[in-house]
């Protein structure tokens, strides 16, 4: 990843102590998850991670606070992505692999937000009907201040899918080399 | 008083009653004219108030520690600016009901505090989830000034939030102001909190939580009523539990956003 490492400003509920027990009152615990919700895609969208494992994640600084010795344990964490998840929590997350409950698309954007950040940018740009290879979508210099430049290969696939499916592009090629074309 | 027969003997008493009445009713005349003259400097202080804020109406709109010195002003000399003070109760009308405020300054100032309440409500509420309805006025003030969207915030002190709760009054809203050791909380939930409950609130506002065992040792309380109390305040949403510490901890959500004044 090119992203460059600035220090993440983490929310103020992030050094509140309770912020790490999942509250057992329910309209309590629901403002938790919201608030936990936030700050992982916030935490996300500022380092431009599409997913997160919960097992690598667990000594990291989103869910382990070291300097106040308290941490969000991985079932808890479970519960938080789960919330997520649902309709409730607004669909912003998805298990990669229904099993294991480990690695999850954080949806700091949704699969179709994205396709309408591309969608826009083409036609700021006039890159109407021409093709465009993935690679340079994401990798380029022409992206580089773009949002989307240096996105998981997988979700731009599934966000240029729902363009296809709108017939708003087409995808061929292969594996390697895959190219776009809007209209 | 009519007493037809004289008693004897008592003339010096009358004569006394006599004379008290006359320093009585010069006590009166003095009174009066002093009354009159505070009157007539009350009547000129208020015509220089009016033209004062006439006059600088636009800082007292858009400067906070002007408007707050403004008020101030005004209330010493007994002048609730929120309040009509002029017109008879339950009137409600538009232009002659009207406050102090919007008499003076056609409505803007008025309007200034009516917006700034409507805020304060919509802060009490989105964070309503977290910290149960009980809000530092400081925190409010904090996220007025910040606003939502383009454009959105208010430059505004404690004074104006405390001032726009206080124009809620009059609707039954429910919004009250709550010291809680050296804080000032807005309460935005009509319930009652009981002396127990205060008491806690109270301890965590200047010990930053509580344990158990803190409330059985501090407060000579039983097990039990430690216990219920603190349920009751989770179940409120007023308190949050840490179960990460050594003997579980009670904390307050208003320590979320306490970044220490600023």
């Amino acid at each position: 990843m090119t992203s460059t490492t600035t220090d993440f400003p983490f929310p103020p509920h992030h050094s509140f102590p309770p912020f790490y027990t999942l509250q057992p009152v329910l309209s309590t615990r629901t403002s938790q998850l919201a608030s936990w919700s936030h700050l992982i895609q916030a935490y996300c969208r500022h380092h431009r991670l599409f997913q997160l494992s919960l097992r690598d994640a667990a000594d990291g600084p989103l869910f382990y606070n070291r300097a106040l010795g308290r941490r969000l344990s991985l079932k808890d964490a479970r519960e938080v992505v789960e919330w997520m998840a649902s309709k409730e929590g607004g669909e912003r997350a998805e298990w990669v692999g229904d099993k294991e409950r480990d690695r999850f698309w954080v949806w700091w954007r949704r699969p179709e937000e994205w396709a309408g950040v591309i969608a826009a940018w083409v036609e700021a740009t006039g890159q109407k009907n021409t093709v465009l290879t993935l690679y340079e979508l994401t990798e380029s210099d022409a992206t580089a201040s773009q949002e989307f430049h240096g996105m998981d290969p997988e979700l731009l696939q599934r966000s240029l899918q729902i363009l296809v499916k709108r017939g708003k592009a087409q995808i061929f090629g292969s594996d390697d080399s895959l190219g776009v074309k809007f209209f | 008083m009519s007493t037809p027969h004289r008693i004897p003997g008592l003339s010096a008493f009358s004569r006394t009653q006599i004379t008290a009445a006359q320093y009585a009713s010069h006590g009166r005349t003095l009174q009066e004219t002093h009354a009159s003259s505070l009157q007539t400097q009350l009547a000129v202080f208020q015509s220089l108030l009016h033209q004062f804020a006439v006059t600088h109406a636009k800082d007292i709109r858009s400067n906070p520690t002007f408007r707050a010195e403004f008020a101030r002003m005004c209330n010493a000399i007994g002048v609730d600016p929120l309040a009509s003070s002029h017109t008879a109760r339950g009137a409600g009308g538009k232009e002659a009901g009207g406050s102090f405020w919007s008499q003076m300054l056609g409505g803007s100032v008025n309007d200034f505090y009516f917006e700034l309440a409507v805020r304060v409500v919509e802060v009490c509420r989105d964070t309503r989830a977290e910290n149960g309805g009980l809000v530092a006025v400081a925190e409010v003030r904090q996220r007025v000034q910040k606003g939502r969207g383009v454009g959105g915030g208010m430059e505004v002190s404690d004074d104006d939030i405390l001032r726009a709760v206080k124009s809620l009054e009059p609707l039954g809203s429910g919004f009250t102001i709550l010291n809680l050791g050296h804080k000032q909380m807005i309460r935005s939930v009509p319930k009652e909190l009981n002396t127990d409950q205060s008491t806690v609130l109270e301890a965590i506002q200047v010990l930053g939580h509580v344990t158990l065992s803190m409330l059985r040792i501090n407060l000579n309380w039983e097990r039990p009523r430690a216990i219920a109390v603190i349920d009751d305040l989770m179940a409120d949403s007023l308190v949050w539990v840490d179960k990460q510490a050594d003997e579980t901890e009670y904390w307050s959500p208003t320590f979320i956003h306490d970044t220490g004044g600023q």
